[in-house]
């Protein structure tokens, strides 16, 4: 790769870090006048900037509000860079129905994990805390989700994640849907003992997690 | 080389040799070191970790006359919920009971007296019933008393609260909404704890226990440091002890400031200055367990943040070492293993006041 090239990748991630959208666009645009594929251009600019972004929260340099600067600016960068994909390598994004089980009012990290799953580029449908089971399953079932994440943070409440295990089974649902835990109390133990197919440690996980449980890594 | 059982940070029991125990705490100390911006743990400490972790008795305890206090946070509570699924040790008695038993029974040097809900906003409509509570129980006990709960700030967030949830509206993009709705929140929980910590304190409790403060992030933290100051002001006696709810301080408005410094980010070594600024009596720093990891890394990294905090502050520390803190991993009722050698190495090292 030319040293041109290799600079503009350096900036693609600069503009997520720096979180600055303007730019983020204007380096699509010239990456592309350059020759560079709309796939590198991502996979190699932006998405380095927005793990780095991760890395950053998760040390605690960097706080939720930039967090979603950050996503803006990665939604407009790459939205430049998917215009010019040929249609044959569109991809629909992946579909995440995620929430807090029933019984559990926590919402922040369930929160924060949305904000990396979007900023990711992942569709997302959050329904919120204090989440009946019926509704992971219905809202799966509506938007043909790729993925359930379920987030409990209390051990009276994570019992809500082997029911979603339960009632996917009961709706023929599970062999589409893949599921991932979370919160305090979980661990991958917990994963495998109520037959999730991943545990995500924190946001920054869930990412890496749902990304390989969708084929997206 | 010779296996030794060792423990996972969800509980796990592992076979590890000598050289892989130690591997783990150095990389957790480095780990925190790098994170926090302190120094790593020295050679003398991470060999005496790993001699604490490598010990073949199942339980390990500090030498006589190195004793720290023990208390038990929302420890009324544990003994009888579970009753009706919870999580406490399902013994059907009153808080009452349950503070003479950790007195009397468990060795608790201070007791902490705290509602099932276990946040501030909750007890306001019960005060009465919790003062009239506070007071029979002071009749039969004679331990320091705190009165304990969260500022838990989420509980302020629609639909349980009245404010929209900034984590939400942040997800929408909308920053300024964000950060308005968070301070709204702020200044309702600090009305509360400061009008419910009155109540309490006036009707004989000791001390306040602000606990699992940080739980939603830096505005929770600026709730408990404002509600401290308050109380402070109001009663120059009062006790108040601060735990924290993890190492660090979430950024969820992200500009929000105490004394002219931002809170989020701050680790425990930063927070306690500006605990002891707002009047906090007695500090409790928090580190989370990363269950994937093993005990050692895990108190490697407590213990490098601790020893920071330790060497910090001006006040007492007492560390908060239980179910997924303080280098004890993920179990409903902590393996005796993992406690003892996290609790003598914490104590040891960092030389705490408490724990």
């Amino acid at each position: 790769m030319k040293k041109e090239q290799q600079e503009l990748l350096e900036a693609a991630k600069k503009s997520i870090i720096s979180f600055d959208a303007d730019k983020a666009k204007e380096i699509a645009k010239k990456g592309l006048a350059l020759g560079i594929t709309p796939a590198v251009i991502i996979s190699e600019g932006f998405v380095p900037g927005i793990t780095e972004v991760g890395d950053l929260f998760d040390r605690g340099q960097l706080f939720l509000p930039e967090l979603i600067l950050a996503a803006e600016a990665m939604k407009a960068g790459t939205s430049i860079c998917e215009a010019a994909l040929p249609k044959s390598e569109l991809k629909e994004k992946k579909k995440v129905v995620i929430g807090t089980v029933e019984g559990d009012i926590h919402d922040i990290g369930k929160s924060i994990v949305v904000s990396f799953l979007m900023a990711n580029g992942f569709e997302v449908y959050d329904i919120g805390r204090d989440a009946p089971i019926a509704n992971f399953i219905n809202k799966a079932r509506e938007v043909n989700a790729d993925v359930i994440g379920s987030s409990a943070l209390l051990t009276t409440t994570m019992e809500g994640q082997k029911k979603i295990e339960e009632e996917l089974k009961e709706a023929g649902l599970r062999k589409k849907v893949k599921t991932i835990v979370g919160g305090a109390p979980c661990s991958q133990g917990w994963a495998e003992r109520i037959g999730a197919d991943a545990y995500a440690e924190n946001a920054v996980d869930a990412v890496i997690k749902i990304k390989a449980l969708t084929g997206l890594s | 080389m010779a296996k030794i059982l060792q423990r996972m940070g969800d509980g796990r029991m592992v076979e590890m040799t000598e050289a892989e125990v130690r591997k783990d705490i150095e990389e957790g100390t480095k780990d925190a070191a790098g994170r926090a911006k302190v120094p790593p743990l020295s050679e003398d400490e991470i060999k005496h970790i790993s001699d604490i972790y490598t010990r073949p008795e199942r339980i390990v305890s500090v030498e006589p006359g190195n004793e720290v206090v023990l208390s038990h946070d929302e420890g009324t509570v544990k003994i009888n919920a579970g009753v009706c699924g919870g999580a406490g040790l399902g013994i059907d008695c009153g808080r009452m009971v349950a503070s003479e038993l950790y007195e009397r029974a468990l060795g608790a040097d201070i007791i902490e007296y705290g509602h099932i809900d276990y946040s501030y906003k909750p007890i306001r409509p019960i005060l009465a019933d919790e003062r009239i509570l506070v007071e029979r129980t002071l009749l039969v006990t004679t331990a320091p008393f705190l009165y304990g709960a969260m500022p838990n700030l989420g509980l302020y967030t629609q639909p349980e609260g009245p404010f929209p949830n900034p984590t939400e509206l942040l997800n929408k993009g909308l920053i300024k909404e964000a950060r308005e709705s968070g301070e709204g929140m702020v200044e309702q929980a600090v009305n509360d704890i400061v009008y419910i910590a009155s109540g309490i304190y006036e009707a004989g409790a000791d001390a306040i226990n602000l606990d699992t403060t940080g739980a939603f992030g830096d505005l929770d933290f600026v709730a408990a440091l404002t509600a401290t100051e308050r109380l402070k002001k109001k009663y120059p006696d009062i006790c108040i002890e601060m735990g924290m709810a993890g190492e660090f301080i979430l950024g969820i408005h992200g500009a929000i400031t105490y004394d002219g410094v931002r809170l989020a980010g701050l680790y425990s070594h930063q927070q306690v200055k500006l605990a002891e600024k707002a009047g906090v009596t007695i500090f409790g720093p928090v580190c989370n367990i990363v269950t994937s990891k093993s005990c050692a890394w895990n108190i490697a990294r407590v213990i490098t943040f601790t020893k920071a905090c330790v060497k910090a502050s001006k006040i007492p520390i007492h560390n908060n070492m239980g179910m997924g803190v303080g280098g004890i991993p993920l179990n409903d009722t902590p393996p005796v293993d993992a406690v003892t050698r996290a609790s003598k190495a914490a104590v040891e090292i960092c030389q705490l006041d408490g724990v």
